[in-house]
């Protein structure tokens, strides 16, 4: 097994023009992108647009992706240009964030997306999802958190947790996947009961 | 069954799958939405365990994404055909120049052949017994100025006379055989094409005058 092979048959299916193979890569990326973004600029709903533009622009740059990089190296890498060019074409026009409503409209637009990306409602939905999926963490057994923490937060391989709980490579595959199980039966609950965007996606 | 898709899917997410089994679960995972459904959580726990503050858990940015590439058109077709344009390429100035070589070659052995100084007959002889299509340049003019005195005039006027257009043909064929190695095609194409005139009116002059003199019989 290569490292990056999960990536790398997401990416083939989209050159071969398989664009819901792109989702995938979307879904798996966008938390990490924005977060990346975010150093460059503080505003989330900004974030989110830069990152999106970096995932359009990863797209459209596919057919010239030939795997010599990890994706999300080549994926960053982009986003981190899109995020510099971004912060120094905003540099450059300078838009009055204290705008009243005599102002052009797409200005008044730019201020219409901050707030809702700040809105009450939207912090509420990220700290439900917050508060279940670490409800359900500290739910589970001892062996299946510490599997999927040292995964997640410490990004070590199979191999290496195993080594770390002296157990074999396909016990730690086991636990991680139930670990992810009864989280998503929690989370689940939660995305459709309102939250649902990714079950609409496609 | 299913339990065990979804173990793969998870070891997918976490590039721990083998190549192979990847290959056959990305195929379901972009057309399956509940998988990529899940897909998608799995993305979401992460972030939440990574503690990625100021990132919104729900945010829309995939279905934004996913929507404005519904009008960019598939990758397949701007990924393969550039490669092929650039794969016939390469080899097209080398077949044309092989080519162009080739036909030269041909022409000027065949012509060589044909040659006084080559073969046993002379060439306006063997032209005279074997009767054969002419190049319409050369019979043409002839055959409008037949009825008149100064066809051969015309025809000839080109030249001069037969045999001094002969030496010059060959020596030009000579010159293109030994230099065929070194000379561009298009020098190359120049060189014949002024050989090829040059027979041309000498065929023209070897025939224009039994043309002329039959229908002025």
């Amino acid at each position: 097994m290569s490292a990056d092979a999960s990536d790398l048959s997401l990416v083939r299916r989209v050159q071969r023009g398989d664009k819901g193979a792109f989702d995938a890569l979307v879904l798996k990326y966008q938390h990490k992108l924005v977060k990346l973004v975010m150093r460059y600029v503080r505003n989330p709903a900004e974030a989110e647009d830069i990152a999106q533009e970096a995932f359009i622009k990863a797209y459209r740059a596919l057919p010239q992706f030939r795997g010599d990089s990890a994706f999300y190296t080549w994926l960053y890498r982009i986003a981190i240009n899109t995020a510099k060019n971004a912060v120094v074409s905003r540099d450059r026009s300078p838009i009055d964030y204290d705008l009243d409503r005599n102002s052009s409209d797409e200005s008044y637009d730019m201020q219409g997306r901050m707030k809702d990306s700040e809105t009450p409602e939207g912090l509420v939905l990220t700290d439900e999802i917050r508060s279940t999926v670490n409800a359900a963490i500290d739910a589970l057994p001892e062996d299946l958190r510490t599997a999927i923490v040292l995964r997640e937060l410490e990004g070590l391989s199979y191999e290496e947790i195993a080594a770390a709980m002296d157990c074999p490579v396909g016990t730690v595959r086991s636990r991680i996947f139930r670990a992810r199980e009864a989280i998503d039966r929690r989370l689940r609950e939660v995305f459709e009961g309102g939250l649902g965007r990714a079950e609409e996606l496609g | 069954m299913k339990e065990e898709l979804d173990s793969q899917l998870s070891a997918m997410f976490d590039d721990e799958l083998p190549s192979a089994e990847c290959e056959l679960l990305a195929r379901r995972l972009a057309r399956d939405e509940q998988l990529k459904a899940r897909w998608g959580r799995y993305a979401v726990m992460g972030a939440v365990i990574r503690a990625e503050r100021g990132v919104r858990l729900n945010a829309p940015l995939a279905g934004r994404v996913s929507a404005v590439l519904l009008a960019e058109p598939a990758l397949v077709s701007r990924s393969s055909a550039p490669l092929r344009v650039a794969g016939m390429r390469w080899w097209q100035p080398l077949a044309a120049t092989g080519l162009a070589a080739s036909v030269a070659a041909v022409s000027v052995l065949w012509l060589r052949s044909q040659s006084p100084l080559a073969g046993s007959a002379p060439l306006s002889s063997q032209l005279a017994s074997a009767p054969r299509a002419l190049p319409v340049a050369a019979v043409v003019p002839a055959a409008i100025n037949s009825g008149g005195g100064s066809s051969l005039n015309y025809v000839l006027s080109r030249g001069g006379s037969t045999a001094p257009l002969m030496v010059p043909s060959t020596e030009l064929a000579n010159y293109v055989v030994a230099h065929s190695t070194f000379s561009s095609p298009v020098a190359r194409r120049n060189l014949l094409s002024a050989f090829m005139t040059s027979e041309g009116g000498t065929l023209g002059a070897e025939e224009a005058p039994q043309d002329a003199q039959s229908s002025a019989k």
